[in-house]
């Protein structure tokens, strides 16, 4: 049963998962040629004292990559589902229903993961020919908050789309918004290094927001 | 026979509007029921309490002895649903969808749902979004018939459907609910397609039930005379035996569960001019409309 609503779920969100990662690691290549294109014409280590004391962000235009595609893929993979309210059908499967949910929950974070674990790897396989371990691991801790609110958008996201009445819908949308903002308090090397950890835990937590849509959907609130 | 279908004193409001009240029926294994009523008389939301999709304010629907509200994976695969409007996957194509649904149920047999796909002139890897309502149908119809289920619920299942889809959609049905010894719980806006199709009926108006049992019964209880009536000052719609009457100038059309011979001996008892009294052969449509009336 798995395998079948993987199924469902990939052909869903195969087309925008590749041009979503894509889109993705070009934005992180873009930043390392602006990073190259600023050491070359600054010379490498007065460039780094710039990144470590003059708080020159040079990862900043990645702040909201992991936020767009955790949208993105939270729409195209739910509003299928309520489009003709197909979340009937969906409900309708022999599974139980939060269960089912949660599985469809799983496959998009399991997806936006891959994604993320991409841009990371290339973030650090290109960084680590220009930049000392430091000032990686420093940015490194702070790009980490964006990519959790790439998760929590993908959450909340799914959240919203499956709420079936407009004034919830734009209630949540309001909520969440400020929720999200709580991840872009800062872009300074570092700045959220303490609360990482806790950030996860947060993070994961919001997963399960999701059931409280299909409880409102089973019990009539349409 | 055991009921399949098992429905409580159902009671449900829409804010304050009262859909209906203490509503009870039952569906016997086996048996085909069609579910009849205007817009608004409470189909859909029969359907989605069925579904476990709206929670009644009173009452209890059960299914295979479960509550709807908490059916079992085990009975929710014996359950084939027809969404209103055969709405289906449609980001999938007719191959990807018999492969999603076949990994979900153990009895799944692809044969039928086969069968009826090769009458449909779609290519191989077409959208179904992309397929016209007929088509869509008979995708929505297949897929239920390969899940081999026991009961199958059927919302408004001929909506959008040309002639010749809504024949075959049925036939098909028929022949294989009384094949399989499969039970069916159907609605339709289109009535004569029910009577091609039904058992029993069910039928009913804003905040009750007008009509439940076999559909023979009802077809051969219910009638309706015509006649032309005079000057008199008794109101016929007072009647107890009087169901409907609709009358246009000096033209009437009764519509009582009496004989003939019943009706004819109380408009002379009492004294009523009437002349042309003849009795109207119905088909299910035209007792629906005498049971509900023309608006």
């Amino acid at each position: 049963m798995f395998k079948s609503l993987v199924y469902k779920e990939w052909i869903k969100t195969r087309w925008f998962l590749l041009i979503l990662t894509l889109l993705g690691l070009l934005a992180v290549g873009n930043v390392f040629l602006k990073l190259q294109h600023n050491i070359t014409f600054n010379e490498a280590n007065k460039y780094w004292y710039m990144i470590l004391f003059q708080n020159i962000i040079f990862y900043k235009s990645l702040k909201f990559v992991p936020l767009v595609i955790g949208v993105l893929i939270a729409i195209v993979q739910y509003v299928p589902e309520i489009t003709n309210k197909r979340m009937k059908l969906t409900f309708h499967l022999p599974i139980n229903e939060n269960k089912i949910l949660m599985m469809m929950l799983a496959y998009g974070t399991i997806m936006l993961l891959l994604c993320y674990i991409l841009l990371f790897l290339l973030y650090i396989g290109l960084g680590n020919t220009m930049l000392p371990k430091e000032i990686m691991q420093a940015s490194l801790s702070s790009i980490f908050p964006w990519f959790m609110a790439g998760f929590a958008a993908y959450f909340l996201g799914a959240l919203i789309t499956l709420e079936v009445i407009w004034k919830y819908r734009i209630a949540y949308f309001l909520a969440a918004s400020a929720f999200i903002l709580f991840y872009f308090e800062s872009g300074l090397s570092g700045s959220y290094a303490l609360i990482n950890g806790k950030l996860v835990i947060l993070t994961l937590l919001l997963s399960i927001s999701l059931t409280f849509s299909a409880y409102r959907f089973r019990k009539g609130e349409m | 026979m055991n009921n399949v279908i098992e429905c409580k004193n159902l009671t449900h409001y829409y804010g304050k509007k009262l859909v209906y009240e203490n509503l009870n029926f039952s569906v016997k294994e086996g048996s085909i029921l069609g579910l009849l009523g205007k817009n608004g008389a409470g189909k859909t939301t029969t359907i989605n309490i069925l579904h476990g999709f709206l929670q009644p304010r009173e009452g209890e629907c059960l299914i295979y002895g479960e509550n709807t509200q908490s059916l079992t994976p085990e009975t929710k695969s014996r359950i084939g649903f027809l969404i209103e409007g055969h709405v289906q996957y449609a980001f999938m194509d007719i191959h990807q969808i018999e492969k999603f649904y076949s990994g979900f149920y153990p009895r799944w047999n692809n044969k039928p749902y086969w069968e009826l796909m090769s009458k449909l002139k779609v290519g191989p890897r077409q959208k179904i979004s992309t397929m016209s309502c007929g088509q869509r149908s008979q995708v929505a119809l297949g897929l239920i018939l390969a899940q081999e289920p026991d009961l199958l619920i059927l919302d408004d299942f001929s909506m959008g459907l040309d002639p010749g889809y809504r024949r075959l959609f049925i036939d098909y049905l028929r022949t294989y609910a009384k094949e399989e010894n499969k039970t069916i719980f159907a609605t339709s806006h289109i009535v004569q397609d029910m009577e091609r199709l039904i058992d029993d009926v069910l039928i009913m108006d804003y905040n009750r039930v007008l009509a439940h049992g076999p559909i023979d019964d009802f077809m051969k209880n219910f009638k309706q005379f015509n006649f032309k009536i005079g000057q008199t000052d008794r109101d016929l719609r007072k009647e107890e035996f009087v169901v409907n009457l609709e009358v246009a100038k000096d033209e009437v059309e009764l519509y009582t569960y009496e004989s003939e011979a019943f009706v004819l001996d109380f408009l002379k008892k009492n004294n009523i001019p009437i002349k042309n009294f003849t009795s109207v052969p119905m088909g299910l449509e035209d007792a629906f409309i005498g049971l509900t009336g023309k608006y």
